[in-house]
């Protein structure tokens, strides 16, 4: 599959606002994967962590909203406290989860709880995960 | 020391040359307007405006215009005075000017490149002229100050760098005295196994040059001194070392070691990096130069009184001498060569990778100890916790380097090549074992250094996985690496027996301490801070002081050698003039006017300035005296001027500014 | 003395084990605990992008209640009320924007006066006047472990617990400030304190899966199960959680885990404040064992391991 690489205003405009939303300087990052090392949900995502903020850099906006990772990030923070360059990788994550459409299907949202399993869950853990994957 | 007043004010011949700088100055600021206005200004003689004043067509003119003209001083319009005043100094005094009647105006830096209104840029390009104009017509010829220089050089440090410079400074025939802490020279270098890109052993291509040192007649070697004091400046420096207290008589010690077969305390072997032991009573290492035991009384049982006394017992040379006291010898030396190299970073600051916590998690230099022969397995590959031959090693680059956040934010230069090395030496030695390398980039810059890492990974198929480490840890037996292979997208877990980190290198242990008493600025690291970066790299700004090897930064072995005969030619340099020349725009004080309040004294930066306590006023050792100017700013008497920039002058140029 | 404390909602319904154990673990302290009037849950997550400021206004306003009630430090046992007050607290204080914004949106609330039941609108700005404190800092810096040890009234004789510190606790450290993420003492120096043996695993840290247990559950089994795993073959007879959320990962999911990891035999999960109120001497029945799917009864038992001292 052949990338044509385009750097133009509208790749612009979707790192600045990634860099807007999340506070964080992306171009910062230079790939070392440190992120993605000691990540607990990596083994399960299909995008590691590293190659999110990669595809961010490179402007690739798609390509990276349309990974399942961004719905496997716990928000440990394992990656902010140990990246080398100080990125708090899991702003990032949630700033690219902020510009999906807000119209679109949620990536787990009520309906996928079971009324039996509503019953059982701490209200901790539904507030988090709506909060986190829910529009 | 004095100046000479020769022109006076009013009839003096000032001649002006506006430069372009190409576009540099020209596109901004009207240069030929300037020229043109500053004609008719009191004072102007000449007026002219050229491409280039630096040119030698430029410098000719302000030579031919200067007799031509009879010109008493000059002004050059142009860039900043750091680049090119020596140049037209040199200029005025190839046409029989003095060299101190030349000003430079900075039309650049202070106005072209920071402006982008041509109009105002030039008008402020016409008050810098005028205001220089104000100042020429009172500058005094000036001549430099001379002093004589000691041709003897100090060397601290006994590493490589130290061995290079001693023996390149004494070789042109100057004497050297070479300081070094420990109770042997050889520094890091000789703790190494083998050294890249060649393999050659470390040992035997540095005791040649160890064993050179200490027979060069030339060369004055204190081993188990430290430098206590220096005063003084650049060609007459006075320095205080101390002599540590060895116990031995080396001149006595025959290497007999019964000493040592005697002694009870066993102490944790620093040149082992404490992966062996040895006596209170030891020699460091078996090519150790000075060949003699030394007593270590920090772990000795006690020598007030003495508590064992088993060592003087048996040593028949009778070399051993408890009473032995610290004493303090004084030396005169023209140069100071500073070469006290480097410590790897504590695996304490590395938490997340277990140093401290796991004996198998060792560091380069400890890996180095475990490769040599001559280290405590012989150079077998073990692992310390239980010996065993490691199956799998896990190396890990950027330790502690490359870090922004918690750690050191620079590149340690040479973890990538040694950490090559480290694997193809244990994939040598134990061929079915498994080498794993954890690397973001591999720097292989020298001569011959991509063809060795190229080796690494085709000849003995060393893995190099592109992921940083996130953590280690124990499990049972084995070391557990979390890693990440960037390049297929893969998080990884690695089982490791042993894990070797290249820990970035730092400045050494206690060497802060040293450098303030050097007066010598380091950058924020504590690295020696050269005088330029690209153009002045083994001098630093304190004149008299050069800087050689990993004291500078990070650097390899030979990096370090070059630096090392670079400032011993430097040294050379300064030895080889008659007289130092020093800068006369210094600060003298004007008795008459001083009431020795002190305030300059304490303002100076230098230490150049002093109480007479007969007379009670300030004097000056115009040698030390930089020409900062703190001490002119904050006289309340007026009493200290500075030659060529005086307050009235500088009221001149003010009010030349200022007046429309 | 009283101390005001937030217990977060999820400790009033599914982890009431936290809840109650902490309240009889401050009475043995000599600590009234008071929960700050009308309060509400905090939002369990900290808006981690620039403009999700609204999710700021719940926490603010926790805060903002404990200050009219008097106080100036708030004390919570859950991880991540924790990290949300606190983080919370530092933005209002350093972020100008959010200050403007937050203390707009809550500066009409309604005060109800609670004797004259009088209704007005208005407070004052909040900037941060509250102090917000984990309880296990709070033993630390305020109590002191040295004090908590000399009121202990049951030898607990140094049973190896495995300190679980998690996420929030820790991290971001910059934000939290709470201890080293890679190198903590804290909950060390607490399980000493209390009379049991902190046990040394590297999996204290790492994440249990948090809500990721929901939508992907096998992802949030294995985390946790490698948690256990460690903090059991270091030698660890329990292991101890602050946060509800761990506690329902490790505990009621320790049947899905077995069940993946055949080779996994069990652990007990503990919350410390248990641990607390049973060596200060506090009833077996007021620690909330009942809400454990793994049994923990045979910790906590009158025989040779403890004794009751008077």
């Amino acid at each position: 599959m052949r990338v044509k690489l385009k750097a133009g205003p509208e790749e612009r405009k979707f790192i600045q606002r990634i860099e807007e939303l999340s506070g964080e300087n992306v171009y910062a990052c230079y790939q070392c994967g440190r992120c993605s090392a000691g990540c607990p949900m990596a083994p399960e995502m299909d995008l590691l962590p590293n190659q999110i903020i990669r595809l961010v850099q490179m402007g690739m906006q798609e390509e990276v909203l349309r990974s399942k990772t961004l719905f496997l990030c716990a928000s440990c923070f394992t990656c902010q406290s140990r990246c080398p360059k100080g990125i708090d990788l899991a702003r990032v994550m949630e700033a690219v989860r902020h510009i999906l459409d807000p119209k679109g299907k949620d990536a787990f949202g009520p309906d996928e709880i079971s009324p039996e399993l509503a019953r059982e869950l701490p209200q901790q853990v539904m507030v988090s995960i709506f909060r986190k994957f829910a529009k | 020391m004095t100046a000479k007043t020769t022109s006076k004010t009013k009839d003096k011949r000032i001649g002006l040359f506006v430069c372009h700088c190409g576009i540099n100055i020209a596109s901004i600021v009207d240069v030929e307007k300037v020229a043109e206005v500053m004609k008719d200004y009191p004072g102007v003689n000449f007026s002219t405006d050229y491409v280039y004043m630096c040119s030698d067509p430029g410098q000719q003119m302000i030579i031919d215009t200067i007799k031509k003209k009879h010109l008493d001083g000059i002004i050059v319009a142009a860039c900043s005075p750091t680049l090119h005043e020596k140049t037209f100094q040199e200029a005025a005094r190839l046409a029989g000017l003095n060299p101190y009647q030349i000003e430079i105006a900075n039309i650049r830096e202070q106005d072209s490149w920071v402006h982008t209104d041509k109009a105002k840029a030039t008008k402020k390009a016409i008050k810098i002229v005028k205001s220089h104009v104000a100042k020429a017509l009172q500058n005094e010829n000036l001549e430099p100050i001379k002093v004589d220089v000691t041709k003897r050089a100090l060397v601290i440090g006994g590493g490589i760098s130290g061995l290079q410079a001693a023996l390149d400074i004494a070789d042109h025939g100057y004497e050297v005295i070479l300081v070094e802490k420990n109770p042997s020279i050889g520094g890091k270098m000789i703790q190494l196994s083998e050294t890249f890109p060649t393999l050659d052993c470390s040992q035997c291509i540095l005791t040649p040059k160890m064993v050179e040192v200490s027979r060069h007649p030339r060369i004055k070697l204190l081993t188990y001194h430290e430098v206590d004091s220096v005063s003084g400046f650049v060609g007459n420096f006075k320095v205080r070392i101390r002599k540590k207290p060895r116990y031995v008589d080396e001149t006595l010690c025959n290497l007999c070691g019964e000493c040592e077969k005697v002694c009870p305390q066993i102490v944790p072997d620093e040149f082992n990096m404490g992966l062996s032991f040895r006596k209170a009573i030891y020699m460091p290492f078996p090519q150790a130069i000075p060949g003699t035991y030394t007593l270590d009384a920090e772990h000795c049982l006690g020598l007030n009184p003495v508590r064992c006394g088993k060592c003087k017992d048996v040593c028949q040379k009778k070399a051993i001498d408890y009473d032995m006291k610290e004493t303090i010898i004084e030396e005169e030396v023209g140069a100071i060569v500073v070469a006290t190299g480097y410590d790897l970073y504590t695996m304490q600051a590395l938490g997340e990778y277990g140093g401290e916590k796991y004996e198998d998690v060792v560091n380069g230099l400890e890996f180095e100890r475990i490769l040599s022969a001559s280290g405590p397995t012989g150079g077998a590959v073990r692992r310390p916790s239980d010996g065993k031959v490691p199956k799998s090693i896990v190396f890990v680059q950027c330790s502690g380097s490359r870090d922004t956040e918690k750690h050191n934010p620079y590149c340690s230069k040479i973890c990538c090549m040694y950490t090559a090395k480290h694997a193809m030496l244990y994939k040598h030695r134990v061929p079915d074992g498994q080498a794993t390398v954890f690397y973001i980039d591999v720097r292989t810059g020298g001569k011959g250094f991509d063809e060795f890492y190229q080796r690494a990974v085709e000849e003995d198929k060393i893995l190099y996985i592109r992921g940083k480490v996130s953590k280690i840890f124990k499990e049972g037996d084995k070391l557990i690496v979390w890693g990440v292979d960037t390049l297929t997208g893969k998080k990884v877990e690695v089982e490791a027996d042993m894990v070797v980190l290249a820990m970035a290198m730092v400045k050494a242990d206690g060497v802060m301490d040293l450098l303030r008493k050097l007066k010598v600025s380091t950058d924020i690291h504590g690295f020696l801070a050269e005088a330029h970066p690209k153009l002045r790299p083994v001098e630093s700004l304190s004149a008299g002081f050069y800087l050689a090897g990993c004291a500078h930064g990070p650097k390899d072995i030979p990096e370090a050698v070059a630096q090392a005969s670079a400032a011993a030619a430097k040294v050379g340099d300064l030895f080889a003039q008659k007289e130092l020349v020093h800068e006369p725009t210094v600060v003298p004080v004007n008795d008459e006017l001083c009431s020795g309040c002190g305030i300059c004294i304490a303002v100076c930066p230098y230490g150049a300035r002093s109480l007479d306590p007969e007379r009670g006023v300030a004097v000056v050792n115009e040698i030390l005296c930089e020409g900062c100017g703190a001490c002119a700013a904050a006289c309340p008497s007026g009493a200290a001027q500075q030659r060529n920039q005086t307050d009235n002058q500088i009221f001149s140029m003010l009010t030349a500014m200022l007046r429309e | 003395m009283k101390l005001h404390y937030y217990p977060g909602c999820t400790l009033k319904e599914k982890a009431t084990a936290l809840d109650i154990s902490t309240r009889e673990a401050m009475k043995r302290l000599d600590i009234e605990l008071v929960e700050p009037e009308g309060w509400t849950c905090c939002g369990a997550e900290y808006p981690l992008t620039e403009e999700k400021i609204v999710g700021l206004a719940a926490p603010i306003r926790v805060l903002r209640q404990v200050r009219e009630e008097g106080g100036d430090v708030v004390v919570t046992t859950c991880s991540f009320c924790y990290a949300v007050l606190k983080r919370a607290n530092k933005a209002i204080q350093e972020d100008p924007l959010k200050h403007k914004r937050i203390n707009a949106y809550l500066r009409d609330d309604i005060k109800i006066n609670e004797r004259t039941k009088e209704r007005t609108t208005g407070f004052d700005d909040y900037n941060g006047e509250v102090k917000v404190l984990h309880l296990l800092e709070y033993l630390r810096d305020r109590v002191g472990f040295p004090n908590v040890q000399s009121r202990l009234k049951r030898d607990l004789k140094g049973l190896p617990i495995a300190p679980y510190y998690g996420c929030r606790l820790l991290r971001p450290q910059e934000e939290l400030g709470l201890d080293e993420p890679d190198n903590p003492h804290l909950f060390e120096e607490f399980l000493e304190a209390v009379g049991c043996r902190a046990v040394d695993y590297p999996f204290k840290q790492e994440c249990c899966g948090s809500y990721v247990s929901v939508s992907l559950p096998a992802a949030a089994t294995e985390a946790s199960y490698r948690v256990l795993r460690s903090a059991r073959m270091n030698g660890a007879k329990a292991i101890t959680v602050t946060c509800p959320l761990c506690f329902y990962n490790m505990d009621h999911r320790q049947d899905a885990i077995k069940e993946t990891f055949l080779d996994f035999p069990g652990l007990p999960v503990l919350f410390f404040t248990q641990l607390l109120a049973w060596a200060l001497g506090v009833d077996k029945k007021l620690l909330g064992l009942g809400e454990h799917s793994v049994p923990a009864d045979h910790l906590f038992s009158e025989s040779p391991t403890t004794e009751v001292r008077s």
